[in-house]
């Protein structure tokens, strides 16, 4: 009886809540997810005053700065946060606990999404609110608010996808904490964040720091968030570039998973 | 007719785990348990009916899935929160608004464990969170996998107590795997016998305990004296510690009992005693093979 009446939709308030809880209980998107981000931007917007005289160039680079660790909130939360939480379930079978209650993979995947996003939000919320208190962000075009907002929503859905795939096909916590840490910390290096910009590194890391949409977002956001003229096109290749990875892994870790009934 | 498995192999690799050939009818209403040693293939039947494992051959029911719920030899949740929101979410419902579930809860005595995370609870307390989200579910067909493995004696005679409670006056139908006879002797009104990976018989369980076992059993302590005493009586088959003497007419129960009597020896009469009838079913199944 219970279970007919689930089928009718795949949202609602109580798995949502249900969803909510287990992301805010989930001790790593606190840390990297909002701790992280909000420190490391300023401690680096910190450290390169020095290195300016001019106070134009000076809010340019820090904005920069601002921006480009912003995608590490969906890196830490969605990507590191719900693999991990994922991988532990997974261990422990409670997907499938959940669906013999009746309860489709579709159903806590919609909600989990919608929870992941409202965390999302919640912790952009915290970063701006921080941005502007610690730092000299200089304002935003609307069409660059656009376009950072939908740029960061597209990052964050490619890589729920990604997430959920390694941890549905690896099973195991420690094996996903494993290769989403390090994958994390790739795209931290190769989209230089870590001290090392795009322009300094060799020619052969460059080549695969392009294919990552995480390079654009911190090398040339400014340009789109101020309104300048900006060529999308490789950004957008490296979005479906790893939209296409993280989709074959998906449809893996579907196949892999799918109750024969 | 609610469900009916034909010609059905589930392998692991190159092992066959089950292979069922002769039909397994359930009907409405029926309560059947699933016996057998470890390794006989009673976790992997329920995997299958419920289709987590794959196997080749024919399930045939016209219930849902949704309309068969199951509880788990291991159920675990999520540790985020209480398991009171847990129990909300999958139920859709709220405790305080829903009657039954309060019934439920209270029934089996599950009021103060409603804030605790589910790691915090006792073996015993986790067990009962399942069951009465199980029974929430109203499904035509439950499923049991060894709900009181792992349990302490006094909390597993509690939780069938329930159980059996519970169930008493119901038409719900059943399939319950469990090690412990006297749970299925309480419980079960069919039994399911396997034994690696191979059905042994399925029937009512009156109907099996008369074929194998005869019309009554009576089991006597396993001694010098005893043996003794009993010889000259057929045996069936029994663990080692006992001697089942199977009483085919009146008459002869009559005179085993008197000559137990005669010599001061006790001793016990049953006529659904499931452990002597597996035994026995078992060994039967041996000698076929």
């Amino acid at each position: 009886m219970l279970r007919e009446d689930r089928r009718k939709g795949l949202i609602s308030l109580q798995m949502l809540l249900f969803e909510f809880r287990k992301t805010i209980g989930n001790p790593y998107v606190h840390i990297f997810g909002v701790g992280m981000p909000v420190l490391m931007m300023i401690v680096i917007t910190r450290a390169v005053a020095g290195e300016f005289t001019d106070a134009e160039a000076f809010r340019v680079a820090v904005t920069s700065v601002f921006l480009g660790i912003g995608a590490l909130i969906p890196m830490a939360t969605i990507f590191m946060g719900y693999g991990i939480s994922n991988a532990q379930e997974m261990e422990k079978g409670i997907p499938q606990r959940m669906e013999l209650f009746g309860i489709r993979t579709g159903v806590s995947l919609c909600n989990r999404i919608l929870s992941e996003t409202v965390f999302m939000v919640i912790a952009f919320c915290v970063y701006f609110a921080a941005g502007y208190l610690f730092t000299e962000i200089k304002a935003p075009e609307i069409t660059g608010v656009m376009l950072y907002v939908i740029c960061i929503l597209t990052f964050s859905v490619i890589l729920f996808c990604l997430a959920h795939a390694i941890s549905t096909l690896l099973k195991k916590f420690s094996l996903t904490y494993c290769v989403t840490m390090i994958l994390y910390f790739v795209f931290m290096i190769l989209g230089g964040m870590m001290g090392i910009t795009y322009d300094n590194m060799p020619s052969v890391v460059q080549v695969i720091a392009k294919l990552l949409p995480v390079t654009y977002i911190n090398r040339d956001f400014y340009t789109v968030w101020t309104g300048g003229s900006y060529n999308f096109a490789p950004m957008v290749q490296a979005y479906l570039l790893m939209a296409a990875i993280a989709g074959l892994l998906l449809f893996l870790s579907v196949k892999r998973t799918a109750r024969r009934l | 007719m609610l469900l009916t498995i034909q010609n059905l192999t589930v392998r692991y690799g190159t092992e066959t785990a089950l292979s069922i050939k002769v039909p397994i009818v359930i009907e409405e209403g029926d309560r059947v348990g699933v016996i057998g040693s470890n390794g006989a293939g009673k976790s992997t039947l329920i995997k299958s009916l419920l289709g987590i494992v794959s196997g080749q051959g024919v399930i045939e029911t016209r219930l849902k899935p949704e309309q068969m719920a199951v509880h788990m030899q291991f159920n675990e949740y999520t540790d985020a929160m209480p398991v009171k929101y847990i129990m909300e979410a999958i139920l859709g419902t709220k405790i305080a608004r829903n009657e039954k579930l309060q019934e439920l809860i209270a029934f089996f005595e599950f009021e103060d464990c409603l804030r605790k995370k589910y790691s915090k609870l006792s073996g015993g307390q986790k067990q009962r969170f399942t069951i009465i989200m199980v029974m929430m579910q109203e499904a035509a067909l439950t499923f049991y996998d060894e709900v009181t493995s792992g349990l302490d004696f006094e909390t597993r005679q509690k939780l069938v107590e329930k159980l059996v409670e519970w169930y008493k006056g119901k038409e719900t139908s059943f399939l319950m795997v469990s090690h412990y006879y006297e749970e299925l002797d309480q419980l079960a009104d069919k039994l399911l016998i396997l034994d690696r990976g191979k059905v042994i018989d399925y029937g009512r369980k009156e109907v099996l305990f008369h074929k194998y076992c005869g019309r009554a059993v009576i089991v006597v302590e396993h001694s010098d004296k005893n043996e003794a005493i009993l010889a000259g009586y057929d045996r069936l088959a029994s663990p080692a510690h006992l001697i089942a003497l199977s009483c085919t007419s009146q008459e002869k129960e009559r005179e085993i009992t008197e000559m137990l009597l005669k010599h001061n020896v006790n001793y016990k009469r049953s006529s659904d005693d499931i452990e002597i009838l597996y035994t026995n079913a078992k060994q039967e199944g041996l000698r076929a093979c």
